[in-house]
């Protein structure tokens, strides 16, 4: 028995076991006999001699790969005497120690038996089976993996264990998983209750959590086939899809730009994910699957759709300005070398670029067999417009996507040590060795083909139904997903680095059944659909996260590799930004098309080089959408998803890392996306509760955690509502009481900007507002000298009190100086807002020339009564009545921006604005210096401040504006009662209860 | 729930062990971990190669780096390459068999000799130009690496490089290998800071300080050097302290009901720490940048409130500052945005690296000479270096600027276990490549972590079947400049 040094004793167990290998068995028998060649001696060559005796290495000259080469013998003579052990030169050295050489200072001598063998088989007259070649590749030793690997073996479907019991089960799943565990004495958890149940499923299949209403149906539902029917549903919800895909995206090293300084968009890689997404919910064949992404624009029936998929090979990073473009060309065929490997086969081909592959029998003629499927495509450096691809012309259709620049390419060179600095012979495009039986030869394409057709000959060889690492590959990735580790615990390795399958007959099986359906009758070969189902349908997978014998099961099986429960896990950074909008009512679940961005804080910005315009966030409607459509830009992946380890865009990956660090808790705590959401939450809880603290609580809990509090938490939560309202209040007071030893003087003396209609208005002879004079001290005086510009001054128009009308056809006027010099401000106006269309624009200092075309500070409105602050919020609320004079307050925070028709807050920005440009100069009635987006309506008074106000400083004003103006307003929006509600969903936002399934 | 065979603490440690957050860490600490110094390394390969490396009580000279990135690339034979035969060439060409790629296809000129001159400095009469007059009085603390050469001349791939040891994104930063290696002392602030240079991020951005597939919890974090340093450090107002506290209450009260139901689990138990760590960290992290607790004296010493070296000044006072509390690997950019922000020269060496030396000079010597007193520079390596170096020759006929060079450039290295007062490597006489005892990038950064402690070959993080390393199969410690 081989000894696997590097593993600790289970583990060793568990590969000796399943690895397929002519085991050298104990000392023979009989001394007499000789040893048989195949089954003794060669297992002993190939493991303990040929990698450093083979035909490239030829150590000390000599060869043993054939009979030949052993006559032939090395640098110091022959290897063998026939006949005489005791006068060959290879027993010699073997007895000695000497061979096979040190490792790391270790001694490699083999074992006496091995040695045993070697000398009966040369006194014997060291027979070799005539034309038998070994090959290195051929047999696993304890350094490497060789063909007999036991992931490159032929998938046999094994027989579904049989209970102990002799009762069938129901799950051939159940029956693999139960037959391990009774081996070792265990037995599974019980089921889970159906509350955990229905909301893992949701999770894993969705990546959404269940309602309330939705839990509590199933629990009621006593139908037999309540689990079922809600797995064959959600199985066919389009947003099934959508979570799957993510998962499919995360292998492909999916992003959205090329990284690197410039970092440019790809366009249409969106497109590509929404081919994954609908291929999953049309449970497109993997066979299919991969025959599209890999030659989409080969495959007979091509369309549009099978080039999108192509887009798979485009996904990869791209340097625009590499140090040699000639060189990078082999960078970019490792890429895809790598992906492919990597995606289909879990094997890590990239390795053998430079040498022959260390741990899996790769040789590095394979590395480039295969890279010539894709060096025949858009690899020459071309026009950067195109970012390493083909045209839209050449592709046939304006996507992103891949295709060969012609039928007969120049031939591929294999380079010493990977280095393109040292081109070997030319290597003929071909398959991977490592499984024989698959050995072809790939056709050179029709005479009148307009591509090599190598990556749809690769492909096809990768779905061959007798390759047996794709499907072991594929339903290992299903299973990880749904149970949250693999059979295979390394997903993108299964070669002798990976890590051995827990239960090999199972994903045998699985494997095999995907192939070729057993279960159902007319099941289509390689659909999904229905492995997804066995899976969730299983016991395995039903059974608790918790053991009753939790501890004494930690002991012998801490990994839970036999699964003897469920796995808890947290929800990834999709699913918890998701389930956080779903709880506040806040989701859009609009489907595919362009991603959105989300807000970045500003100061997550400052890692860019070009600050100006790198990210411009989507208007707040479409942030609402779902994770998986949030753009995906290498240089700037949004700090909340990356915290919560969003998966590395550069390489492939498998299974995502789940960290729990401090960061985490911070972006939890203080981050305004799940303020707002908060917020939202709270008002939702509002809405459906009742009016008591206990009523309140309740419903939050309902909506959050999908049940009600037991009557300990109850009491926490009420609590804690009492005592943050207590708080609020008292704070609210404490500002409440400083604006009153201020006095509203004193908060008007504050004020940056301070234009009355009733106060300083210099009229010309037309009663056209000349000049305007600034009441706050700091001489912002507005002012107009060209006539026809100038706005009217109407007498008695609001409540007796004169107003300020512009009438839309270029009247504004100008600001004295830069009123704004902080980005928090507050803006009020008393006005109303007669345009239509187009935007319009009360307060601005937007300056194109001067460089703030995106970045300059207004406060206006735009189409049917839209309010606009800055071009970060750019439709934000919508006005009640504009025609009717109103107070507009707006106001931008630190960490959001708020607009208030009257006392009602209409809408919230959920984020502070990003920086302002706020030097250039200010104006009233239109945008900036732009000549045009004038403003149609009257204002009656304005009041700028460089800050954000405190709700009673807010109330204080808008109190004194109502008076005057016989303004109606409302109940506070910010009351302390809300404020504690919103603390307390906040809380649940941040449980482990709400963040981990069960 | 350990993958391949890991041992809870060592898949703990590579799961995040090190950084910032680090809400393991104590778990970790709880176990005696750090008490054994093993590094990170030793449990992994022990665990995969079976064997050990260094010896877990192997001198570890230096605690923390403070990474000076000069950003756009400095010019050699301006600052520490004295290469006084460029006046003698001065006007010709360079010799045509000295092959080169004209990288962005600019004008060629002739050798321009440096721009302002050299003089001896220290004890050990280190020839330093003009440009660093005050970081010359440090001479007899450098060790100047002259033959440094790189793997690309594009500014975006050839700091990615610096930081990551290869030219394509993707890969774990220098710090992240340190954090790694070494985990962090202070569990309220990040293991890994980088500040960047007002003007702008580095081109290629995230990537040069991203943690790459390791896990997130070793990549840099981003500190402002002013108010709160770091994102999502602050709520919204009406949440005080006091607030919050009461919020943190009752989640501590409902997670830990939650975990009584599921006794056992580790990560529910970690996840409940790192709320406690947060909230120190917030105060801790505004606490490290918060410059008014230091004496007039030193703001003066690093030319606070001055122009032109206030920024980098408060920058380097902050690296102090951190590395004080424990930090283990800071990244300062001189330097932001593109052309003349950085030290990217092509117009005029005089117009931008009299601009950017004036702002760093003064701020620098400052740094050393703090560390020194404070007896931190034993325990601090400082590392200086842009991505690559400049040409000896001009941009065309009497152009004052100089295209990139990666064939031959110098940094300088000083503190923990650093030789002082010396220059290792020669480029040609021209300035133009390294020609004798070149030092690859992948050198500097086993330099860099052989000084930490660690050995670049043994430091590795298995990802996808492979035991990674920064250095990859290259990479050698520069044992001349060793003290």
């Amino acid at each position: 028995m081989f000894r696997l040094r590097s593993m600790p004793g289970s583990h060793q167990r568990l590969l000796a076991a399943i690895c397929w290998l002519a085991v050298v068995n104990g000392p023979l028998e009989s001394a007499a006999a000789a040893p048989d060649f195949d089954r003794d001696v060669a297992p002993i060559l190939i493991r303990r001699c040929l990698e450093c005796h083979n035909a490239h290495k030829a150590a000390g000259g000599l060869v043993l790969q054939d009979q030949a080469d052993l006559r032939r013998g090395g640098e110091n003579g022959a290897a063998v005497v026939p006949g005489r052990a005791d006068k060959s030169l290879l027993i010699e050295r073997v007895q000695a120690g000497d061979m096979p050489p040190l490792k790391r200072g270790q001694s490699q001598k083999l074992p006496p038996n091995e040695l045993q063998v070697l000398r009966r088989w040369v006194a014997a007259g060291a027979v070799w089976t005539a034309g038998r070649s070994l090959d290195q590749y051929e047999l696993s030793t304890d350094e490497r993996a060789g063909r007999d690997w036991w992931s490159l073996q032929k998938i046999q479907r094994p027989a579904v264990p049989q209970t102990r019991d002799g009762q069938p089960t129901v799950n051939p799943i159940d029956a693999f998983i139960r037959e391990r565990l009774a081996d070792k004495e265990l037995v599974p958890a019980p089921a889970a209750d159906r509350r955990t149940l229905i909301r893992r499923l949701f999770q894993d299949l969705l990546g959404l959590p269940p309602s309330a209403e939705e839990i509590q149906a199933f629990i009621e539902d006593d139908d037999p086939d309540a689990y079922e029917k809600r797995v064959d549903r959600l199985l066919s919800s389009p947003h099934f899809g959508e979570r799957w895909a993510r998962h499919w995206l995360d292998v492909v090293r999916f992003a959205e730009t090329c990284g690197y300084e410039r970092d440019q968009v790809k366009p249409g890689a969106w497109k590509y994910r929404d081919w994954v997404v609908q291929a999953i919910n049309e449970d497109k064949p993997y066979d299919q699957f991969v025959l599209q992404q890999l030659a989409g624009d080969e495959v007979p029936g091509r369309n549009e759709q099978t080039v999108i998929a192509t887009g798979f090979l485009r996904l990869g990073t791209w340097n625009d300005e590499p140090n040699d473009p000639q060189e990078y060309k082999y960078e970019r065929l490792e890429d895809m070398v790598h992906v492919t490997g990597t995606a289909f086969l879990g094997m890590a081909l990239k390795c053998a670029r430079c040498h022959d592959h260390k741990f899996d029998p790769i040789p590095q003629l394979d590395y480039y067999k295969v890279a010539n499927a894709f060096w025949a495509g858009f690899i020459e450096p071309g026009d950067r417009k195109l970012l390493g691809g083909p045209s839209s012309e050449q592709l046939g259709y304006d996507v992103l996507g891949w295709t060969d620049r012609g039928p007969r390419p120049a031939p591929l060179r294999l380079l010493k040590n990977g280095d393109p600095k040292f081109p070997g012979s030319i290597v003929a495009p071909g398959h991977l060795s490592l499984v024989t039986r698959l050995d072809r030869n790939v056709t050179p394409p029709a005479a009148d083909a307009k591509t090599t057709h190598r990556r749809l000959q690769l492909a096809r060889w990768i779905v061959d139904e007798h390759n047996p690492l794709t499907p072991r590959v594929y339903v290992n990735r299903l299973w990880l997903h749904h149970f949250g580790q693999g059979l295979v615990r390394s997903p993108n390795n299964f070669g002798f680095r990976g890590d051995p399958p827990t239960h090999p007959q199972l994903l045998d099986w699985l494997a095999a059944e995907l192939v070729e359906p057993s279960l159902q009758r007319n099941a289509r070969p390689w659909t999904s659909k229905r492995l997804h189902k066995l899976m969730v349908m299983s016991a395995t997978y039903r059974q608790a996260s918790q053991h009753p014998r939790q501890a004494d099961y930690s002991r012998v099986d801490s990994g839970n590799r036999l699964w003897w429960r469920s796995e808890r896990r947290r929800l990834d950074a999709e699913s918890l930004r998701d389930a956080v909008l779903t709880v506040s009512g806040q989701m859009d679940l609009r489907m595919g098309g362009p991603s959105f961005r989300p807000t970045i804080n500003a100061e997550a910005l400052e890692g860019l080089s070009r600050k100006a315009g790198a990210w411009k966030a989507s208007p707040a409607d479409a942030q609402r959408r779902r994770s998986l459509y949030i753009f995906t830009q290498r240089s700037l992946l949004p700090p909340l998803m990356t915290t919560f380890d969003f998966s590395d865009t550069t390489l492939p990956c498998g299974q995502r890392n789940v960290t729990t660090v401090a960061p985490q808790a911070l972006a939890m705590m203080n981050n305004s996306f799940v303020h707002a959401q908060s917020r939202r939450l709270a008002q939702r809880v509002a809405a459906a509760g009742g009016d008591t603290a206990a009523e309140q609580a309740r419903m939050a809990w309902r909506i959050t955690l999908g049940r009600d509090p037991v009557a300990a938490e109850l009491q926490l939560a009420v609590g804690h509502l009492e005592r943050q309202r207590l708080r609020f209040q008292q704070s609210s007071g404490r500002g409440a009481d400083a604006a009153a030893g201020r006095g509203l003087r004193d908060l008007m003396q504050q004020a940056v900007l301070a234009l009355r209609a009733d106060r300083g208005v210099k009229l010309d002879d037309r009663g056209h507002v000349e000049s305007w004079q600034d009441g706050s001290g700091r001489a912002h005086h507005a002012t107009q000298t060209a006539s026809a510009q100038r706005p009217l001054l109407v007498k008695d128009a609001i409540n007796g009190r004169p107003v300020v009308r512009f009438n839309g056809q270029r009247q504004f006027l100008h600001l004295a100086g830069q009123v704004v010099t902080s980005q928090q401000f507050t803006v009020l106006a008393v006005l109303t807002d007669v345009g239509s269309g187009r935007h319009r624009t009360l307060f601005s200092n937007w300056n194109g020339g001067a460089g703030n075309s995106v970045t300059s500070l207004f406060v206006g409105t735009t189409g049917p009564f839209h309010v606009r602050v800055s071009d970060d919020w750019t439709t934000a609320p919508r006005l009640e009545q504009p025609g009717q004079p109103f107070l507009l307050t707006a106001q931008a925070d630190t960490h959001a921006v708020h607009v208030f028709q009257n006392s009602a807050r209409i809408a919230t920005h959920d984020a502070p604005l990003s920086p302002r440009n706020l030097k250039t100069a200010y104006v009233l009635g239109q945008q900036g210096n732009i000549n045009g987006e004038y403003w149609t309506g009257d204002l009656a008074e304005i009041l700028v401040f460089n800050r954000g106000l405190t709700s009673s400083e807010r109330v204080r004003l808008w109190t004194d504006f109502a008076s005057r103006y016989a303004l109606p307003l409302q109940k506070n929006s910010s009351d302390p009662r809300q404020l504690a509600l919103e603390s307390l969903c906040h809380v649940l936002l941040n449980s482990n209860e709400f963040v981990y399934v069960d | 729930m350990f993958p391949c065979g890991q041992t809870r603490r060592e898949f703990v440690w590579q799961m995040g062990g090190g950084l910032a957050g680090t809400a393991l860490a104590p778990m970790l600490a709880d176990d005696g971990f750090f008490d054994t110094q093993l590094t990170a390394a030793t449990t992994q390969t022990a665990n995969r190669n079976g064997q050990v490396p260094r010896s877990p009580r192997f001198r570890t000279p230096a605690k923390s780096v403070i990474f000076l990135m000069m950003n756009g690339a400095p010019s050699q034979v301006d600052t520490f390459d004295y290469k006084p035969a460029l006046q003698k060439h001065a006007g010709q060409s360079l010799p045509a068999d000295k092959k080169y790629i004209n990288s962005g296809g600019r004008k060629v000129g002739f050798l321009t000799p440096g721009w302002r001159p050299f003089r001896p400095g220290g004890e050990s009469g280190l020839m330093i130009s003009d440009y660093f007059p005050l970081v010359r009085r440090h001479a007899d603390k450098l060790a100047v690496i002259n033959s440094c050469h790189t793997d690309s001349h594009a500014h975006g791939s050839a700091l990615v490089a610096m930081n990551t040891g290869k030219t394509f994104i993707g890969r774990p930063s220098l710090g992240s290998w340190a954090v790694y290696g070494l985990g962090t002392s202070n569990q309220s602030l990040p293991g890994y800071v980088v500040i960047l240079d007002k003007r702008g991020g580095p081109i290629s951005g995230q990537p040069n300080w991203s943690s790459g597939f390791m896990s997130a919890a070793y990549q840099g974090t981003l500190f402002r050097p002013t108010g709160n340093p770091i994102l999502d450090l602050k709520g919204p107002g009406h949440l005080d302290r006091g607030a919050q506290r009461e919020q943190l209450d009752l989640l501590s009260r409902l997670n830990q009901e939650h975990l009584r139901q599921r006794p056992g689990d580790q990560n529910l138990a970690a996840r409940i720490k790192t709320y406690e760590l947060a909230y120190r960290m917030q105060a801790a992290a505004p606490e490290a940048v918060d410059l008014s607790t230091e004496t007039p004296n030193i703001h003066a010493l690093y030319g606070i409130g001055r122009r032109p070296t206030d920024e980098f000044g408060r920058n380097c006072l902050i690296a102090r500052r951190l590395v004080e509390r424990g930090v283990r690997f800071v990244q300062l950019y001189s330097g932001g945005g593109h052309l003349e922000e950085t030290w990217d020269a092509h117009e005029s060496i005089e117009k931008n690296h009299g601009r950017h030396a004036a702002e760093i000079d003064q701020p620098i010597a400052a740094l050393l000479s703090d560390l020194e007193h404070r007896g931190l520079l034993d325990s601090t390596l400082v590392v200086w270096g842009g991505e690559f170096g400049r040409m000896p020759f001009s941009e065309g006929r009497n152009a004052p600027g100089r295209n990139h060079n990666p064939y031959g450039f110098s940094m300088w290295m000083a503190g923990a276990g650093v030789r002082g007062g010396m220059t290792y490597g020669e480029t040609d006489e021209f300035g133009f490549e390294a020609v004798t005892d070149k030092v690859h990038l992948h050198d500097i950064h086993a330099t860099i972590l052989h000084l930490l402690g660690l050995d670049h070959e043994l430091l590795t993080y298995f990802h996808q079947g492979r035991n990674e390393s920064l250095t990859d199969v290259g990479g050698r410690v520069i044992q001349p400049i060793l003290a």
